[in-house]
């Protein structure tokens, strides 16, 4: 069984390699909610707070530096490092929104969707492990 | 400057102490140089000297999350302009009804165009400033309440910002400094994003006073003279004011093309009614945007002293003479192009620079020439 639940994260995360190369979402196990692109998207923008049952959205971001968010910010949201800065100032200088937490590593992220039923998060595919689902 | 301190401390001595609070720090700079490019010329501040003072500013933002929903939010603004004199452009306290509506109490920018929200912040835009043709109300803040409520309908972002509040802050008008007293100032923006578009409109209305000691002086001598209804027009006192804005973004990959249009008008009162635009499209490359503006400023006055002759009496002649240049003075129409290129060479920072070609299209000798480069960071 737990062969089995390796070998679907594997296949999972190959699937993830042709569209968002080396990058996973992940949310917690117990998430059932039906997350696309877009609603992923516009969680990391801060337009979604809320998944469709209801709960609060506690998305994480992953520090610059290993070119996990670069790629997922590119990709995923479309927009360069830049762009996103500018895209925050806007928000956090009206006090109308503030970016998603940060932490430093892969192992972090991972821990922290473990843990929290609401968090969603991005780490490298290869990183992936059975204590968190892979949507993307 | 000593009380802003003050309260900063006091501020943060609450919070820390209350709930363990985390205090945010972010904040952002300008350092702007710029001059005309002849010895006659003069715009925005700028003369043929090299100048760093007049355009740069920088800004610290306190802001902490307090449980259920309530944050407070502070932003301390330096510029050079104001002789570096910190102001609190945001003081406020906000509360989180839902995901949906958030009201603010305290001190605020008033929503009153598309890049009111962060106006200062030179990072978030292509330009140095906005366009000042469109960009140049008395005042941009507000003491009240605010109320943001943003929404889908299908793909399409909708926010609302209705606000209520006042505004008693000195300004310089007419060279003379004075303390306007705007009240019930009451109104509501509308912005509605789909995808590649942007859509926007706002309109306020307000009672504006703004006690110009010549006014005051002139509206006297109407009165003695019994034109009551002149002598009311030619003050500025508790006039009905209204302003309407149009806005609209269009982004296409690597093309966007921005615009706005603005209307002011103060009744009862001798100030001309005010109508501006502009429009900028803009393209980058990579890290490089290059963007092109034509603005237009157009005033609309009406001699209200018309139905009054010449030749009845001295003091009237006096009396009218002066109103009509008062009214006169303030006929203008301009125009002016601003090209202009921003590079993004650092993840946190951008270089810009621009050059303004303004016209005077009433008076050719405030014609200018303007260039400028800015260093703008956000941090």
């Amino acid at each position: 069984m737990k062969l089995l639940k390796t070998c679907m994260v594997v296949y999972l995360s190959t699937l993830s390699f042709t569209s968002f190369g080396d990058v996973a979402v992940i949310v917690n196990p117990s998430n059932t909610s039906e997350i696309s692109e877009n609603d992923i998207s516009r969680i990391f923008l801060g337009k979604n707070k809320s998944y469709a049952n209801g709960n609060s959205v506690e998305p994480v971001n992953t520090k610059y530096g290993n070119g996990v968010r670069k790629e997922f910010e590119d990709k995923l949201i479309g927009k360069n490092k830049s762009q996103m800065k500018a895209y925050w100032s806007k928000l956090i200088f009206t006090g109308k929104g503030k970016p998603p937490k940060e932490l430093s590593s892969d192992d972090e992220i991972i821990a922290f969707v473990a843990t929290n039923p609401n968090a969603i998060g991005y780490i490298s595919s290869e990183k992936v492990n059975d204590s968190v689902k892979v949507i993307k | 400057m000593k009380k802003t301190f003050i309260c900063l401390a006091t501020l943060s001595a609450l919070t820390s102490s209350a709930a363990h609070a985390d205090i945010t720090f972010n904040g952002f700079a300008s350092v702007v140089g710029g001059m005309t490019t002849s010895s006659k010329d003069q715009l925005y501040n700028f003369d043929d000297n090299l100048d760093f003072k007049q355009g740069s500013l920088f800004a610290l933002q306190a802001s902490s999350d307090l449980d259920n929903g309530l944050g407070v939010t502070l932003q301390l603004t330096a510029k050079g302009a104001d002789d570096w004199d910190p102001e609190f452009k945001w003081a406020y306290v906000s509360y989180d009804a839902s995901d949906e509506f958030r009201i603010l109490a305290g001190r605020q920018r008033a929503p009153f165009y598309m890049y009111s929200d962060y106006l200062d912040v030179s990072y978030a835009y292509p330009w140095i400033s906005p366009p000042k043709g469109v960009y140049n109300l008395i005042f941009d803040t507000f003491d009240g309440l605010g109320g943001i409520y943003t929404t889908s309908f299908g793909n399409v972002d909708a926010t609302f910002h209705g606000i209520y509040g006042r505004n008693t802050d000195d300004i310089e008008a007419f060279s003379q400094q004075v303390k306007p007293d705007i009240t019930d100032l009451t109104g509501l923006s509308s912005t509605f994003v789909y995808d590649w578009l942007t859509l926007r409109a706002s309109y306020f209305v307000a009672d504006v006073s703004i006690p110009l000691t010549d006014l005051q002086t002139l509206s006297a001598g109407w009165q003695q003279a019994g034109f009551n209804d002149i002598a009311q027009q030619t003050n500025i006192a508790e006039d009905d004011a209204s302003f309407l804005e149009f806005g609209f973004q269009m982004h296409f990959d690597n093309l966007q093309i921005v615009g706005e249009y603005t209307n002011l008008d103060i009744d009862n009162s001798p100030l001309v009614e005010e109508e501006s635009y502009y429009v900028m499209a803009g393209y980058q490359f990579d890290r490089i945007l290059l963007h092109l503006t034509y603005g237009k400023d157009d005033n609309t006055i009406s001699n209200y002293t018309s139905g009054v002759p010449y030749g009845i009496a001295p003091t009237l002649d006096f009396l009218k003479g002066t109103t009509e240049e008062i009214i006169t003075n303030q006929i203008s129409k301009e125009n002016y192009l601003t090209f202009g290129v921003r590079y993004d060479f650092h993840d946190s920072a951008a270089v810009k620079f621009e050059y303004t070609d303004f016209e005077n299209e009433t008076d050719s000798s405030y014609d200018a020439g303007l260039f400028r480069m800015a260093l703008v960071t956000v941090f």
